[in-house]
């Protein structure tokens, strides 16, 4: 108990002391420092202070690209934008070259032959073409050729076929390819062997 | 001036031809070019209707028009014709078709040999132009429409409503002339009752 109270004392002897000193040195100035909240730092836990700033964390492995120093006209993105009518058009614009089919009621262009119908003659062109290859073989051209439907060959005399290589199709003939067409192609065999003379003027 | 006339030392080809010829994409040189035309001649020539990318069937159309013009022209016994006939059709059967097929039914003809129609192509799909080249007088059905007996035209539409009101109205003369003899019949009946009674 003695000790302790000893102690005390002496301890408060020294901060007499050390006021008095103070009050020595600096008589009109500010409180010293142990007025100050200092102790507040020792208190602080440590590893929670904020990093300092380093544009490496915001990169990383990446790099960094350039950026546009102007601005880019208003002109300038327009074209880029809609193109111009003249050279690249980038506008869509309706189509004005579409035309109706009389016959099948399909849309085609101007010009170019109607789809739906080409489509349904070709089908059949490659079928007869198929035939008459299969027919003709690999023997010399020398007549001309008419496909026939079924049923087609006895309606008409042999003679009336006669100098005409005959290629006959297995199956009916389809409506709408008209039966006058076998009627144009048909001609008399030539009775001369003469050749054509060539004609200088 | 005892000098022949220029225009008929060559074939006159009723059909446009390109001033400057097309080059087309042949790794080969321009032997290749002939190669491949000689291939799409060759298939004109055997199948006489063909589909095809445009700029090849306008370039092969008119190889074939001179060669069936000259054929017409010189006929089979010329040797300069021949040998082209020979480098123009691969496949030997054709020579005989162009000379005793070919020639023959072109013989009287004011117009081109062939005909070029543009193929319609799929949407979407491939832009490039096709094209349907044939010849003239083929056996196959036409690829352009009729558009001599189409019902649809206005003016046929017109004509067959006319015939079908006067139709309407002579059937129903003949209508009314039957009605009127009945009712003479049953009035000559009566009256002949009458004085049998």
């Amino acid at each position: 108990m003695a000790a302790s109270l000893m102690f005390r004392r002496i301890n408060v002897a020294l901060a007499n002391l050390e006021r008095t000193l103070v009050e020595l040195l600096n008589p009109r100035g500010p409180p010293p420092d142990a007025f100050c909240l200092v102790g507040v730092e020792g208190y602080r836990v440590s590893g929670n202070e904020p990093k300092p700033f380093s544009i490496k964390d915001i990169i990383g492995d990446g790099l960094l690209w350039a950026v546009p120093k102007h601005r880019r006209s208003l002109e300038k993105r327009l074209k880029r934008k809609f193109g111009d009518p003249e050279y690249v058009n980038k506008l869509i614009l309706p189509k004005t070259t579409l035309r109706v089919c009389n016959t099948c009621g399909d849309d085609h262009e101007v010009g170019v032959l109607c789809p739906t119908c080409y489509k349904k003659v070709i089908e059949e062109t490659k079928l007869m073409q198929d035939k008459i290859q299969e027919e003709l073989k690999l023997e010399p051209v020398e007549t001309e050729v008419v496909v026939l439907y079924n049923g087609e060959k006895d309606d008409k005399p042999s003679e009336f076929w006669q100098g005409k290589r005959i290629v006959e199709m297995e199956k009916e003939r389809p409506s709408w390819f008209s039966k006058n067409l076998t009627q144009q192609t048909t001609q008399q065999p030539a009775t001369t062997s003469d050749v054509k003379p060539s004609q200088l003027g | 001036m005892n000098q022949a006339d220029v225009s008929k030392l060559v074939s006159q080809l009723r059909i446009k031809v390109n001033p400057r010829l097309r080059k087309f994409r042949n790794p080969g040189g321009p032997e290749e070019r002939l190669n491949k035309l000689r291939k799409t001649v060759t298939a004109l020539i055997k199948h006489e209707r063909i589909e095809l990318n445009y700029p090849r069937a306008d370039e092969a159309r008119m190889y074939a028009e001179r060669l069936i013009s000259d054929a017409i022209r010189y006929g089979d016994c010329h040797k300069t014709t021949m040998e082209m006939a020979d480098y123009w059709l691969t496949e030997k059967q054709l020579v005989h078709k162009l000379f005793k097929v070919l020639a023959p039914r072109y013989q009287n003809y004011n117009v081109s040999f062939s005909r070029l129609y543009k193929a319609p192509r799929p949407y979407p799909g491939d832009k490039n132009l096709k094209a349907v080249l044939e010849l003239r007088g083929n056996p196959f059905p036409s690829v352009t429409p009729d558009t001599q007996s189409n019902r649809n035209l206005i003016h046929n539409v017109l004509l067959d409503e006319a015939k079908k009101e006067y139709r309407q109205k002579k059937y129903e003369e003949i209508a009314s002339k039957i009605e009127m003899e009945a009712e003479k019949m049953k009035t000559t009946d009566a009256a002949t009752k009458e004085t049998s009674v």
